[in-house]
């Protein structure tokens, strides 16, 4: 329907107010982390007068941001590669295979999607203790496996059963075992899906903090987004520094949202759509 | 909030027993069970049960009981007892229901966006993308630049002040009025997106051919979006309304945790925060898991509906 | 479909029921105690000229240098001793506490770590977290000490005091002067009055933070004890011998909302943390700020020495303690019970107190050491030699070392917020009162502990 040019106005209005109001906390976070701490004091909302990247440099040479980030490099990557493969697994079990529990299995999924992790923490850290897995990313990679399988499931079921199964059938007439078609008929195909889990689940890994802050106490071993609490506490006076590095922990997630935009924006509402 | 779950269910496909029926071949059921589909299941199970159906099982049993992480005694209802004659908990509480009334709010005003970018207002795009940004970033970092900007002095009212708005001005994270309010906009700044692109990729699948139709027969604009466009897309707004309601209730530690740690007096505290604070940080236990399975019987309360959304015959049409 | 659905449910509920009771097998064996470590197992292999020890620190916000003091003298130690290592790990303040009782659940983490003195150190102790110094360091070191006093109990010393601190009223004498006043306070109603004329002046009075509630927790000490002749009074309405809401022992939050109301405070008082509000005093935007010895001495570096005057708190109550001074130790450097090299850590926090050492912490730091052996010919600026007498002042106490962790935090440090938030004093005094009532009902063994402790 096409507007005409004065009820648009309102219209441009309104969504500039927004678009405004979404990007100027993260715009005074890159300007706030480019001022020195006695500009800021006297100037806190302005553009900066002397830009400085001082705040960087102290963030990447004298704190371990950059360990942190490595750690919370590692724990995405390896919980990600874990929970989608164990839910790939288990989504093409409920999609083309028979067993007793396949509906309850997906319930129950669905159902755990939805649990807030508060709830589980309290029992898990106790568990890691007597694992000896405290302050360990061992801790934190093995929840986050366990806590995204549910979605892993539960979305590539969706996809999984858009399959054509005569496709999934020719392979085994072809003397294809389960574990083959998996790889070479049904992952191929599902390469979109692949990516839109991957990319979530990796989001949710790299921002999550309670987990990270209880399970990881030492300094060293935590995740960036535990070790930027951190800093809160410990740098009070100069916000700046503490800013930066919070720009730092949103530039990886924001470029690559920006980077993938598309895809991202489609692996979201992928089932809303059709 | 950047948890999974919203991202997920929304992202997922339509899901529904009866849908699952209809696609499974005739001739598939009356397979032999499979050796390998329960091995396929295997490690997903086992991820489950130990990331899920054990901590749960055993809040619940050590709700009931006191102590210290290693020494604990059976209390009966004690916890229950005691965390409902808890003003803090109550407070808590509360304030998890008063963040609930961030979720019409933001379901109106994604909505008023959604229908407006879906009209193919010029730039659309950019604007999609700009609104939708917070939502993915990690509220954490989010929160920290918040707590800044959001100062008696701060980024926000310095701002105010010059531009003479200083009436308005107030101490969003200093005082016991605000506080929690203040959290609750920083979840409306982050969430807000997510409504948007959920009901614009709803309203962008709508069949153009009722829309047509409807402005054939002379619907204003108002018209069409509220008796042809917004009840189309009804299933989608109860998904993102469910969503957002176990998002407040039970996924903002984060906010609270770097905006405000609770206070000022403990105006501020969320039942997640009460939980960490009892459980890690004053080491009462038994409190932190009685509150845990409050959360979780309130979670369950939603849960279910969301399921009942999911089941819904239609949820595979529409959604 | 309903009924399959509702089918799924039920036989989902079941495997759920199967593997809970299967799992709640395991937890009911997990709770029992991880193996605590015996005194035997852990000095097994226990060699002080060969370890690694991980020291959990804090001191930079009493003391500002400290860390980097501390960083030299980890690296001279290594030097000194090649087979040991020591990881320096800074801890924040707001979760000093919390961090420490979460990684005391595990009974594993540092060898050394830090707390703030008497209950948040003898509390980990009851809990079994600590190993007594007094076992690894000979009396006739310890004697040295200034401050053991407040870590002792069961007859036994349970960690290190590395300095003492007092907090005085710091008062800008130049902003002082603007505003026709000559001295600094020494009554309430002298700071009251000083408040009026520095804001007609239109100067800020005061600049302090509560975000955090430590400006909150520091007034708590400072004027909490004004209406007491003894700490053990203070112990009682703890127990519930006495009543914690009385005047007492709370009445003090009716001179905080009287500061507040009268403008005394700085507007932003209740979005700052403790750090940010002073700061503002070193900016020379406040002309009065409370101040740690160490933060004082860096402040008149800022602002110039004769610029800056302290005086005591001024007098409020009416009770013996209104008038004595605040020195503590502060925070307390111990060794962790299941640190498996307990003598390579008592033989470097003996080091700290090293004659050199006190010597180049006073430098670093303006802070004294809490050390009988220091050697006063230091303090030579007239400001240090103030605050030294004020230090050294006979019967002085920091009351909030009295209060167990979780009051101090659901009760100390939220009562200030309440009143600095705009809240009243009738609500401060209640959230005091359930957070002693909730620590009575609920942490049953500290309980005991604290009223055993308490008798002495």
């Amino acid at each position: 329907m096409k507007i005409s040019g004065l009820a648009s106005i309102p219209r441009h209005v309104l969504l500039a107010i927004l678009t405004v109001a979404s990007l100027a906390p993260l715009i005074f976070m890159v300007l706030t982390s480019v001022k020195s701490p006695d500009e800021y004091e006297q100037n806190p909302a302005g553009l900066p007068h002397t830009v400085t990247f001082s705040n960087y440099v102290h963030a990447l040479v004298d704190l371990p941001t950059l360990t942190w980030a490595l750690n919370s490099l590692l724990v995405t990557v390896i919980s990600v590669a874990i929970s989608t493969v164990a839910g790939a697994m288990a989504a093409y079990a409920i999609s083309f295979g028979t067993f007793r529990g396949r509906t309850p299995l997906l319930m129950g999924s669905i159902a755990a999607i939805m649990v807030p992790p508060v709830v589980l923490v309290v029992p898990m850290f106790v568990t890691m203790v007597n694992l000896k897995l405290i302050n360990n990313l061992g801790s934190v990679i093995l929840f986050y496996s366990c806590l995204l399988i549910p979605f892993s499931i539960f979305f590539l079921y969706n996809f999984f059963r858009t399959v054509p199964s005569e496709l999934v059938e020719a392979a085994v007439v072809d003397g294809a075992g389960p574990l083959r078609t998996l790889w070479s008929v049904v992952m191929p195909l599902a390469k979109p899906a692949l990516v839109t889990v991957g990319v979530v689940n990796a989001i949710w890994a790299w921002n999550e903090l309670l987990i990270a802050l209880v399970f990881l106490q030492d300094e060293r071993s935590r995740t960036l987004m535990a070790g930027l609490t951190l800093l809160q506490g410990r740098y009070v006076t100069n916000q700046p520094l503490v800013l930066a590095v919070a720009t730092l922990s949103i530039l990886p997630v924001a470029a690559f949202y920006l980077l993938s935009q598309r895809a991202f924006v489609r692996g979201l509402t992928a089932g809303i759509g059709k | 909030m950047t948890d999974p779950a919203l991202v997920r269910s929304s992202a997922a496909a339509p899901w529904g027993a009866a849908a699952d029926e209809r696609v499974r071949p005739a001739g598939a059921r009356k397979r032999r069970r499979q050796l390998w589909s329960y091995l396929f299941v295997v490690p997903a199970v086992l991820g489950m049960g130990f990331g899920f159906v054990f901590p749960l099982v055993t809040v619940v049993r050590n709700s009931f009981y006191a102590g210290s992480f290693y020494k604990l005694s059976f209390v009966g209802f004690d916890n229950y007892r005691f965390i409902f004659g808890d003003d803090v908990f109550i407070r808590s509480l509360t304030n998890n229901f008063r963040l609930l009334l961030t979720v019409p709010f933001m379901t109106i005003v994604a909505l008023l966006v959604a229908v407006i970018l879906n009209d193919g207002i010029r730039g659309w795009k950019v604007y999609r993308s700009s609104i939708f940004l917070p939502y993915i970033l990690p509220a954490a970092g989010i929160g920290l630049t918040f707590s800044v900007f959001l100062q008696f002095n701060g980024g926000l009212n310095t701002f105010l002040r010059s531009v003479g708005l200083s009436s308005i001005a107030a101490d969003w994270l200093g005082s016991q009025t605000w506080a929690i309010w203040s959290v609750g906009g920083v979840v409306v700044w982050q969430q807000l997106g997510f409504g948007v692109v959920v009901f614009l990729a709803a309203l962008l699948s709508l069949p153009p051919e009722v829309t047509e139709a409807a402005r054939i027969d002379g619907a204003s604009w108002w018209q069409l979006q509220t008796k042809i466009h917004v009840p189309q897309i009804r299933t989608a707004i109860e998904f993102f309304m469910v969503t957002e309601a176990i998002t407040v209730l039970s996924w903002v530690f984060t906010y609270v945790y770097v905006l405000t740690l609770g206070g000022p007096g403990n105006s501020s505290s969320v039942m997640e925060f009460y939980i960490w604070k009892n459980g890690f940080a004053q080491g009462s236990v038994g409190l932190a898991n009685a509150a845990a399975v409050v959360v979780l019987l309130i979670a369950s309360v939603l849960i279910a509906i969301y399921l009942r959304l999911r089941a819904r015959p239609d949820a595979g049409a529409r959604l | 479909m309903r009924i399959r659905s509702r089918k799924a449910i039920y036989g989902l509920a079941a495997g759920v029921a199967a593997v809970s009771l299967a799992l709640s097998g395991c937890t009911a064996s997990s709770d029992t105690p991880v193996a605590s470590t015996s005194p035997s197992a852990a000095t097994q292999g226990d060699d002080p000229e060969n370890a690694a020890l991980t020291y959990w620190y804090w001191g930079e916000s009493d003391a500002p240098g400290a860390n980097d003091w501390m960083k030299a003298r980890i690296a001279d130690y290594q030097t000194a001793h090649p087979g040991v290592t020591i990881n320096f790990v800074e801890q924040s303040t707001d979760t000093l506490i919390g961090a420490f009782s979460t990684t005391a659940q595990t009974k594993s983490g540092p060898d050394i770590a830090t707390q703030w003195a008497t209950i948040p150190v003898l509390s980990q102790a009851w809990a079994g977290a600590i190993a007594p110094i007094s076992d690894y360091v000979p009396a006739s070191e310890t004697d040295n000490w200034i401050g053991t006093q407040e870590n002792t109990d069961k007859g036994k010393i349970w960690g290190v005091p590395l300095y003492v601190i007092g907090i005085p009223l710091a008062y800008n004498k130049d902003l002082f002067t603007k505003a026709g006043i000559a001295n600094g306070p020494t009554t309430f109603d002298e700071l009251i009055s000083d408040c009026g004329a520095l804001k007609a002046a239109g100067i800020s009075p005061v600049g302090m933070g509560n975000k955090d509630g430590y400006f909150g927790a520091w007034f708590f000490s400072n004027f909490g004890k004004q209406q007491l002749d003894d700490v053990s009074e203070l112990k009682s309405a703890i127990v519930g011998t006495n009543n914690i809401a009385d005047p007492k022992y709370t009445g003090f939050y009716q001179a905080m909302y009287d500061m507040k109301q009268k403008g005394c405070l700085n507007d932003d008082i209740g979005s700052v943390t403790l750090d940010q509000g002073m700061a503002k005093f070193e900016q020379g935007k406040a002309a009065m700020a409370w101040g740690t010895d160490g933060l004082v001495t860096k402040w008149s570096k800022a602002l110039g020495a004769d610029k800056i005057g302290v005086v005591k708190t001024p007098v409020w109550g009416t009770g013996k303690l209104a008038s004595v001074y605040n020195t503590t130790q502060s925070s307390t450097a111990f060794i962790t019970s299941w640190s498996q090299h307990p003598k390579a850590a008592a033989q470097f926090l003996t080091f700290l107190h090293s004659p050199e050492n006190q010597a180049s912490w006073y430098a670093a730091t303006g802070i004294f050491p809490a050390d009988t052996r220091f050697d006063q010919t230091a303090i030579q600026t007239d400001l240090a030699k103030q605050l030294w007498a004020f230090d050294s002042s006979p019967g002085a106490v920091w009351l909030e070392n009295y209060l167990p962790p979780s009051v101090d935090g659901d009760g100390d440090l939220a009562a200030g917020q309440v009143i600095t938030s705009g809240g009243s004093v009738a609500d401060a005094v209640s959230t005091f009162q359930k957070a002693v009532e909730k620590w009575r009902a609920t942490n049953t063994d500290e309980v005991k502990n604290y009223t055993a402790w308490a008798g002495q």
